[in-house]
């Protein structure tokens, strides 16, 4: 129960943290209460070291003894969280599990006994050590030697042939379940076929099933029963960056700065005063100094916040992963890999805080170093007696780095109990597993998840991740990354909203290249147009109230501001080339800013006021010097004329009808394409790859066809190959050369012969067609003769009956009359054959 | 441009001489002058309507912004009056009485000239239109095409109704490679049964001819019927552009070598040239052993030359260098400068809209007065900024300016001093010639003056030894004739290579003065501006 809600706490959104808070905390209390007593437990199995003083004691232990213990060490399996209840025995048929799993061979016994001894001599020679975990039960109640539960298989898929591909493929495949007393080793270790079938485990079974796959494949891996952090034990990765956020590092290539030239101009004087400069520095240093502090102590905070409080188990956590030791498969370095994740961590990493043993399906090797200072001290040469105990000497694990001499200072050191073990041991092997080849369905395999869907929690990010055509719109990874703790506002396909849409300007007329919307602005960039446009900026009013429907097709918003933007059109000169225009429609008023003079800083400025005013004699003004307020870098002359303005004036206002349609335009054309997305968001079909044979219905029929083709072609070749003449040559004597006479013989008897099979086949088809008419007139007359005394129900027999025999009776007619026609062809047919068979041709000859 | 002969949007012209006599009569009898008056009030009639008229009465139009003149049935005698219109792209001068085409050139930006319905006799007077795309003389007096030399942009030219008898006229048009309509139709040449035909073989790029599209079918027919003599055209017109183009590319050579100093050092031209004048020279080239020693001198002559002008290419190449990169990097700290003073102009742009809008919607008059004396600091502070920006950079290039013009003088220096070393070589040589021949000279007179002389020698030289001073005198002579020609090539090369300098120099300094007033003025003026814009919202502001 501790774990299941742990996990549930620890999962949470990110965004959703807070408002988990409170429950989290009612959760903490109970969560302490199971705690103290799991400490206690703990505090008795290091401290007290009960159980060992009880092996202690019964050395002499028999197997009844044993038996009983076990059993009832069985019995404390009711005490197991109901979350595992759904995997055990009552929902696993152990009767149809092969024998193998239900009995233990002689060897297998022999090698539960060696274990035994091996566990009570350990246990004795080190009497604080918790007890080992070498036979735990498998699904049908069995003791198994955990060695042999690993069944080192090479899975036919090439995916997982690789470490990293394969562990990931077991992460995603089986969910994980957390181990029913976290601080000890579990009391049942089922094997991988139905760990497989279940598709759940905990990190033993993860463990077991990856080791089993890695040797498999070739790689030096080992299951490892040791202690590991809460976050590794629980399968949290709420504290891990997502790797699939994690961009590569973008190499900053520093362009190579040309050499200054010879006329370079020098930089001008400094006449700032160096000291000032100094103090300056100073006092910037210490600004920068103080905010870098602030900076992080916020970041420690942050840093606190997220890292959970220290775990009050930390070191005590069993857990279970693999080890893959260098050398094989050209590993270069050894490495562990947790199964839950995935991922790979050096052999130091801070997360593995101890190991106790480890096995493959040879051996089993214990832990003599100390683990004081986690994983990072240990040494992984399994050929080192001193370092790392073994239960069976028949290990192909030379020693590696002890020199002769250490090698029997040590051997003296350690005499007593390597003689005694020796004696026995020597002529033992581990015996073959247990377990039933390890099968995955090309399907399963492409599910992979378990139903399909995994989710993982990130720090920040969510990733899913789903099986290929599981979603029908072919969704089959989602990252979800979070920016921080607050609500989300999201994009939607709601018209006027936050919104960039980016466009193929080739493909287009106008030449858009990306439009961005805002709920009060549309911002349009375009490129290569005749003219010139480059940009177009339109803030957009509160609508006006209407009583029709506020969409912006039957009631557009007002337009208060256009900004256009232009390219430099290389055919004008540049004061008389319009960089910017402002059409401030609320306020009548047009600003033009012109380009700039390649040889000038300053550019044209022009505004025009386009408000009609009337004088005071009630006359329209039609152009005053004070309606346009120009700038001119060069002042000329024909730009000063009233004229020239007006004139000018007139285009701009055209211009502005323009824009504002394209405008408006646009903002159609942003409709259209929500609608046709949301359209095309709602109907897709998934094309499926040509080499999918399963899901490709089209070239599933088409091979069946073809298949189909082949087995006729087979058969007429067969038919083909049928020698005629066969029956007829076996008559006459063997070896001999035929004569002519004969081989005329042979032909017209062959001839004979099948003009004889095609009559008697007429014969037959005539005989049966008689058979079935006599057979209908005489149950018509019988149907005429009791017609009145008959049942409905056998009047519809009857009927049904006349209709099948017609049906017969036509048939064979159809087969007569087809007969007739063919058999003079099929005649023929044979005589041509025969006169070609090579057999004959040459004797043949001469006659035609 | 499509096919729009002018003629057929006109008012009917008067058919023949009578008709058009009466109507010349309606309106006046006498020729007119284009003079002042006319323009105008045609320029008035012709200008804006409506609103913009209005403005343009209120304002009066300048001739040189009109675009467009239309001065037909003016009976206008002489073309006048019209060299202030510049911008004048379209002029309508048909149906009038001119008898010559004059007074046009200052209009070098027409496209559209309509001459129809004159008494034109000569195409002439066109040279300076090189704009001109369409023109019209239907309707008047010429015999033959020519002076439309200028005209490359020619897309329509109408020249029916006239007096062109001669086909090979055609044949003139072949250089307007934009010609695509011809009007020929009421020339003597247009009643030869052969006239279309030729013409369509001969333009082959022409669509319409007398208003009518010439069908591709009648082209393939025209082409093959003339080909042999279209053929032989070509080839001359080819070998005339292939003679144009080596011309070229040897005019083109020549100035190369010009502006390296060393021109025509590449070969015998000084040797020639020293003995072209020297009679006395050629005279004695007669001499026995002296045409030996003359082919040696010369070879020798020669390589040193040779040696010259190689090394003044040299030395061009690296001036040219010098003077790019010098140009490449004042272009750039210019460029950069500029790219600054834009940037603090955009910066104070943002602001001062924004103050300006602070003001104008202010309404306490004291805040209104703190913002006023707060933005003109900033624009003072523009200024300021501008300026220092300038200043900077007037400072940075004059340095610049400075080395570029020391390392210049020094190369030039460097360039003279070898040359004239090289030419010192020369009149080593020289002198050795002279003294050889002298000696040869000298050889001769004693054998003559002994009688020992067998060979004939010509009369005019025979005449040079009559005695030692003669003789002496006669070689002395050509001698100096040779120095004074080496020393004329040496002191030209120095003096075009020193004002070269001198003028190359000059320029950078004045280029760089009249950038900086251009500057100066280009703030001041823009602050102005901004000064102004702040006073005028002031003025509205006490008025309010």
């Amino acid at each position: 129960m501790v774990q299941a809600v742990l996990k549930a706490t620890s999962s949470l959104d990110s965004h959703r943290h807070a408002r988990m808070e409170v429950l989290k905390e009612k959760v903490e209390e109970e969560e302490a209460a199971e705690r103290e007593e799991a400490a206690e437990r703990a505090e008795r199995g290091e401290k007290t070291k009960r159980p060992m003083e009880v092996r202690r004691e019964e050395t002499t232990m028999t197997q009844e003894m044993l038996r009983d213990l076990e059993r009832k060490l069985s019995e404390i399996e009711v005490s197991v969280p109901e979350k595992l209840l759904a995997f055990t025995k009552d929902t696993i048929d152990t009767s149809k599990l092969p024998l193998s799993y239900q009995s233990n061979t002689l060897k297998e016994e022999h090698l539960l006994q060696v274990a035994d001894n091996f566990s009570r001599q350990y246990s004795h020679l080190c009497p604080d050590r918790v007890p080992l975990f070498l036979h735990p039960l498998n699904e049908c109640e069995v003791p198994k030697f955990v060695s042999t539960t690993i069944r080192p298989t090479l899975m036919p898929y090439p995916e997982l042939y690789n470490w990293d591909t394969c562990a990931q493929f077991i992460s995603d495949f089986l969910s994980m379940v957390p181990l029913p007393d976290p601080l000890k080793p579990p009391l049942y270790l089922y094997s991988s076929t139905t760990v497989l079938k279940y598709q759940k485990g905990n990190c033993f079974d993860f463990s077991t099933l990856l080791c089993s796959m890695l040797i498999g494949a070739g790689y030096d891996a080992y299951c490892v029963n040791g202690y590991g952090s809460q976050d590794l034990c629980h399968m949290d990765l709420t504290r891990e960056v997502c790797p699939l956020t994690m961009k590569p590092k973008e190499s900053v290539k520093e362009e190579e700065k040309a050499p200054p030239k010879k006329y370079a101009i020098k930089p001008p004087r400094d006449l700032t005063s160096r000291f000032e400069q100094e103090q300056e520095m100073k006092r910037q240093e210490a600004i920068k100094a103080e905010e870098e502090n602030r900076r992080k102590q916020e970041e420690a905070r942050l840093l606190e916040q997220e890292n959970a409080k220290t775990d009050p188990l930390h070191g005590l956590r069993v857990h279970s992963w693999v080890l893959v030791l260098s050398g094989k498969r050209e590993v270069p370095e050894s490495f562990f890999i947790d199964p839950f994740t995935a991922r790979s961590y050096s052999t130091q990493d801070d997360h593995f805080l101890g190991i106790e043993s480890l096995w493959n399906h040879k051996n089993y090797w214990v832990n003599m170093q100390d683990c004081w200072n986690c994983c990072k001290d240990l040494v992984f040469d399994l050929g080192d007696p001193v370092r790392w105990e073994y239960l069976l000497l028949g290990t192909d694990k030379p020693f590696l780095s002890l020199t002769e001499e250490e090698d029997e200072g040590m051997n003296d050191d350690d005499d007593v109990e390597n003689l005694g073990k020796e004696d026995e041991d020597k002529s033992f092997d581990m015996p073959p597993s247990w377990v039933e080849q390890i099968e995955i369905s090309p399907e399963a395999f492409e599910t992979r998840c378990p139903n399909g869907k995994k989710v993982i929690q990130y720090k920040r990010a969510k990733l899913e991740k789903w099986a290929p055509y599981l979603n029908n719109n072919g969704l089959v990874c989602r990252l979800t990354t979070y920016e921080d703790l607050e609500l989300h506002s999201y994009k939607s396909m709601q018209p006027e909203m936050d919104r960039v849409m980016e466009f193929y300007e080739t493909a287009r007329v106008d030449g858009l290249i990306k439009r961005e919307e805002t709920p009060k602005t549309m911002t349009e960039h375009y490129q290569g147009r005749p003219d010139f446009l480059s940009y177009r900026h339109v803030n957009f009013g509160p609508r006006m109230k209407k009583l029709a429907l506020n969409s912006a097709e039957s009631n557009p918003r007002p337009m208060v501001k256009i900004t256009e933007r232009f390219f430099r059109n290389p055919a004008k000169p540049a004061d008389e080339d319009v960089a910017e225009r402002v059409f401030l429609i609320a306020e009548e008023r047009i600003q033009l800013r012109y380009h700039c003079r390649s040889d000038h800083i300053t550019a044209n400025k022009r505004e025009f006021l386009r408000r009609t005013e009337v004088d005071s004699k009630g006359n329209k003004i039609i152009m005053t010097p004070d309606m346009c307020i120009s700038f001119e870098v060069e002042p000329m002359e024909h730009t000063k004329k009233l004229l020239y303005q007006y004139e000018a004036m007139m285009k701009l206002k055209n211009e502005e009808k323009l824009s504002r349609h394209q405008a408006w335009e646009s903002e159609l054309e942003v409709l259209e394409i929500l609608k046709l997305r949301e359209e095309e968001e709602e109907a897709h079909t998934l094309t499926i790859s040509i080499y999918d044979t399963k899901r490709n219905e089209k070239s599933k029929e088409y091979r069946e066809a073809m298949e189909r083709v082949l087995h006729e072609e087979h058969l007429r070749q067969v038919e083909a190959q049928l020698d005629y003449l066969a029956p007829f040559l076996a008559q006459l004597p063997p070896g001999e050369k035929l004569t002519r006479w004969q081989a005329v013989r042979l032909k017209d008897e062959c001839l004979n012969d099948f003009k004889q099979r095609l009559i008697d086949k007429a014969n037959l088809i005539q005989a049966r067609f008689e058979k079935e008419t006599q057979e209908l007139q005489k149950k018509q007359q019988w149907y005429q003769e009791n017609q009145v005394t008959l049942t409905p129900e056998d009047e519809d027999l009857y009927l049904s009956y006349c209709s099948q025999a017609m049906f017969r009776i036509r048939i064979l007619e159809q087969r007569l009359s087809r007969h007739k026609e063919l058999a003079p062809l099929k005649y023929l047919a044979l005589e041509e054959k025969l006169y070609k068979d090579p057999r004959l041709v040459e004797l043949l000859k001469v006659f035609v | 441009m499509g096919a729009g002969p002018n003629e057929t949007f006109k008012v009917p012209p008067p058919a023949s001489g009578p008709e058009r006599g009466r109507m010349n009569r309606l309106y006046d009898m006498e020729p007119r002058v284009m003079d002042d008056d006319m323009l105008k009030l045609a320029v008035g009639e012709q200008g804006p309507r409506e609103e913009a008229g209005q403005l343009a009465k209120q304002e009066g139009i300048l001739f040189k912004d009109v675009v467009s003149l239309q001065l037909d049935f003016q009976n206008i005698l002489r073309i006048d009056n019209l060299w202030q219109f510049e911008s004048l792209q379209k002029l309508q001068l048909d149906n009038n009485i001119i008898e010559k085409i004059e007074g046009l050139e200052n209009l070098t930006r027409l496209v559209w000239l309509d001459l129809s319905f004159n008494n034109i006799e000569a195409i002439e007077g066109l040279d300076t239109l090189v704009n001109l795309e369409d023109l019209s003389l239907f309707n008047n007096r010429i015999s033959k095409i020519d002076s439309l030399d200028a005209l490359v942009k020619l897309q329509v030219l109408s020249l029916g109704n006239n007096h062109i008898g001669n086909m090979m006229n055609i044949i003139y048009l072949r250089r307007f490679k934009a010609l695509r309509t011809l009007s020929l139709s009421g020339n003597p040449v247009a009643e030869d049964e052969d006239y279309k035909m030729f013409i369509c073989a001969y333009l082959p790029d022409l669509v319409y001819l007398d208003f009518r599209r010439l069908d591709d079918h009648m082209k393939e027919l025209a082409e093959m019927k003339h080909q042999y003599s279209i053929d032989e055209l070509k080839h001359r017109e080819n070998l005339m552009q292939a003679r144009l183009e080596d011309e070229q590319a040897r005019r083109e050579e020549l100035e190369e070598h010009k502006a390296a100093f060393v021109e025509q050092l590449n070969g015998t031209f000084l040797f020639d040239s020293m003995y072209a004048e020297d009679v006395e020279g050629s005279k004695l080239s007669h001499l026995p052993g002296v045409g030996e020693l003359l082919e040696a001198y010369k070879d020798k002559f020669v390589i040193i030359c040779l040696n010259i002008f190689e090394y003044g290419l040299k030395q061009q190449e690296k001036r040219k260098a010098e003077l790019d990169t010098f140009m490449e990097c004042v272009q750039e700290a210019i460029q950069e400068n500029q790219e600054q003073g834009k940037l603090k102009i955009a910066k104070f742009e943002e602001k001062h809209l924004l103050s300006l809008n602070a003001i104008r919607e202010e309404s306490e008059l004291s805040s209104i007065e703190t913002k006023i004396v707060e933005y003109s600091e900033d624009i003072t502070e523009l200024f300021n900024v501008l300026m220092t920006l300038e200043m900077q950079l007037v400072e940075q290039l004059e340095e610049t300016i400075n080395m570029f013009e020391r390392n210049i003088i020094d190369l030039v220096g460097l360039f003279v001093e070898n040359v004239q070393s090289l030419m010192a070589q020369c009149r080593d040589l020289e002198n050795h010639h002279h003294e050889k021949l002298l000696e040869i000279a000298i050889n001769i007179l004693e054998k003559i003056v002994k009688g020992e002389m067998d060979e004939d020698l010509p009369d005019d030289v025979r005449s040079l030894f009559v005695d030692k001073d003669t003789i002496v005198n006669a070689v002395g002579a050509s001698h100096d004739i040779h120095l004074l020609k080496i020393d004329n090539r040496e002191d030209e090369l120095v003096t075009r290579v020193n004002s070269w300098c001198t003028h190359l120099l000059d320029k950078i300094h004045k280029d760089e003065i009249m950038r900086n007033r251009k500057r100066v003025k280009e703030i001041n003026q823009y602050v102005d501006h901004v000064q102004s814009e702040l006073d005028s919202l002031e003025c509205g502001d006490l008025l309010d």
